[in-house]
């Protein structure tokens, strides 16, 4: 399968950042952003761009890793859980697995997710690492 | 005015990693099984349930090809697809054209080639489940979100990962008794150790085995002289991904599919003695159990029996599961309801009461539900 540019192009917004939804009628925010809000239904919501720095809620290792990921493998997974108030999945770079923890800071960097071959596009796309001297708490009570 | 449904007929082949078989010859295996234990049908509409076989097999527009292969003629002719609950999608399909009376016989066919790639092809395909903008670009897989929602399960109920590894053993023992199941071989309470880790803490054991299948099921307006009744169907949906719900622990649309479906049979869920459900990972069975109201969050593994496979008095996945009997993709929720069909036929004990089906794609992201009752 090669990777489409006009797709590539169009996501880059998405890609490139962490763009989420808050609803102005009930004040939740979720992750991937949508046209109206998946807990009370409202249309009035605003896309807004997330500061990316959070909280590791929860992770796995992953060892089945998908074809093209495999230079990755294993690939850590993580629920992140952004100081805007949403949780979303996210690839977690930079750390040796004993060294992961529930609750640890982490921040938000532009990684490359995969490669089309020799002469194909390569596409880039947010991942997270821990953030430097994170501690287990650091940061509780921030969202 | 709406008809009356029945499944009149069924078959499926032993699923398994059919190198031999391309998905025509799976298909007309299926049918022709169908045939030789039910008799002939004639159907006038055809509907394909396969959910990848544009990458598995090159092949768009399937259900004309099957048709031609089958050499039935001047059908309506569909391929219904909603992931990996393609099989239950195409029942709902089947009882809509006939209880609408736009068909009189739907031969139904579910068939999927999973294996014919490497793992990493079939993992990477699999991943296309989910929204590929989000999960599916970043290989974020639907085993490392099983694994994911396995830890934040066992962390808020207190379980530990061998209290959890039960429902592979209990699946890989009822598969030894299914003559279609893909793994007919017990585990012990401890096989986990020699499994290697897919996504920890969930291992290979955890999750259903890559296999091709094909099962097919006549529906029709007329009970003719077996018959089991479809009473109740139900579908609902909810978010790709089950982490941004407000609670990743529950499936919602489980839930109202389920009832859709038991309000249309006008019946409550202690009617229900057999369901068969869509048990892709480990943690998904005791989540499925919990959100169709069988028993309390968090209870489903201390509450199954592992004698009689039962919650409470609701014998479940008497198959092996889709751990054990297999998971074809687009055709598991035929091989579910063939099973169900099959049981309500032939076991007295079931005489008088309502099997069920619960499939869904991903963590509930899409949900169908099936009852049914015999008639004849
Ligand atoms: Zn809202």
């Amino acid at each position: 399968m090669k990777d489409s540019a006009p797709r590539i192009w169009r996501m880059r917004n998405n890609l490139y950042r962490i763009r989420y939804s808050k609803c102005k009628a009930c004040g939740a925010s979720f992750y991937p952003a949508r046209a109206s809000c998946i807990r009370c239904s409202s249309r009035d919501v605003e896309v807004r761009v997330s500061l990316g720095l959070g909280t590791l809620v929860e992770y796995t290792v992953l060892y089945q890793v998908p074809a093209r990921m495999q230079d990755n493998a294993p690939m850590v997974i993580g629920v992140v859980r952004l100081d805007e108030g949403f949780e979303l999945y996210g690839v977690i770079v930079d750390a040796d697995i004993k060294d992961l923890r529930k609750g640890m800071r982490v921040e938000a960097v532009l990684r490359r997710l995969r490669v089309d071959g020799s002469s194909g596009l390569i596409t880039y796309g947010i991942k997270f690492r821990p953030v430097i001297g994170a501690a287990h708490g650091e940061g509780s009570g921030r969202g | 005015m709406i008809r009356n449904v029945f499944i009149n007929a069924g078959s499926a082949v032993e699923i398994d990693r059919h190198f031999d078989k391309g998905f025509k010859a799976l298909a007309l295996e299926a049918f022709r099984r169908l045939e030789s234990s039910y008799g002939s049908v004639e159907p006038d509409t055809l509907v394909i349930s396969s959910m990848a076989p544009e990458s598995m097999s090159e092949q768009i527009g399937i259900a004309g090809v099957i048709a031609d292969h089958l050499a039935l003629r001047r059908l309506k002719v569909f391929r219904v697809e909603m992931g990996e609950a393609s099989g239950l999608a195409a029942i709902l399909t089947a009882y809509s054209l006939v209880s609408s009376g736009l068909s009189k016989g739907v031969l139904v066919i579910g068939v999927e080639k999973v294996s014919e790639y490497p793992v990493s092809l079939i993992a990477k395909v699999y991943s296309m489940i989910g929204d590929s903008d989000y999960t599916g670009l970043y290989g974020i897989s639907p085993a490392s979100e099983a694994a994911i929602l396995a830890k934040i399960y066992m962390d808020r109920y207190g379980y530990s990962y061998e209290d959890l590894f039960k429902w592979p053993v209990l699946m890989h023992k009822n598969a030894v008794k299914n003559p279609h199941a893909q793994l007919r071989f017990m585990l012990k309470s401890d096989s986990y150790k020699d499994s290697p880790i897919i996504s920890e803490p969930l291992r290979l054991l955890d999750a259903y085995p890559f296999g091709d299948g094909a099962s097919a099921l006549y529906i029709s307006s007329m009970p003719g002289d077996t018959a089991v009744e479809i009473s109740g169907v139900g579908s609902s949906n909810d978010s790709c991904d089950a982490i941004s719900r407000e609670d990743p622990l529950f499936f919602r649309s489980v839930r109202e599919s389920f009832d859709d479906a038991l309000r249309m049979a006008g019946i409550g869920r202690d009617r229900v003695k057999y369901i068969e459900i869509h048990d892709s990972y480990t943690p998904y069975a005791y989540i499925v159990l919990e959100s169709l109201g069988l028993v309390e969050r968090g209870d489903a593994p201390r509450k199954i029996s592992m004698e009689s496979s039962s919650i409470d008095t609701t014998y479940v996945n008497i198959s092996g599961g889709l751990k054990a009997r297999g998971h074809p993709w687009g055709a598991t929720g035929i091989y579910q309801t063939y099973e169900v069909f099959r049981s309500l036929l032939g076991e007295a004990e079931l005489s008088d009461s309502y099997g069920a089906v619960q499939s869904m794609n991903g963590p509930g992201s899409q949900s169908y539900s099936v009852i049914m009752r015999r008639v004849r």
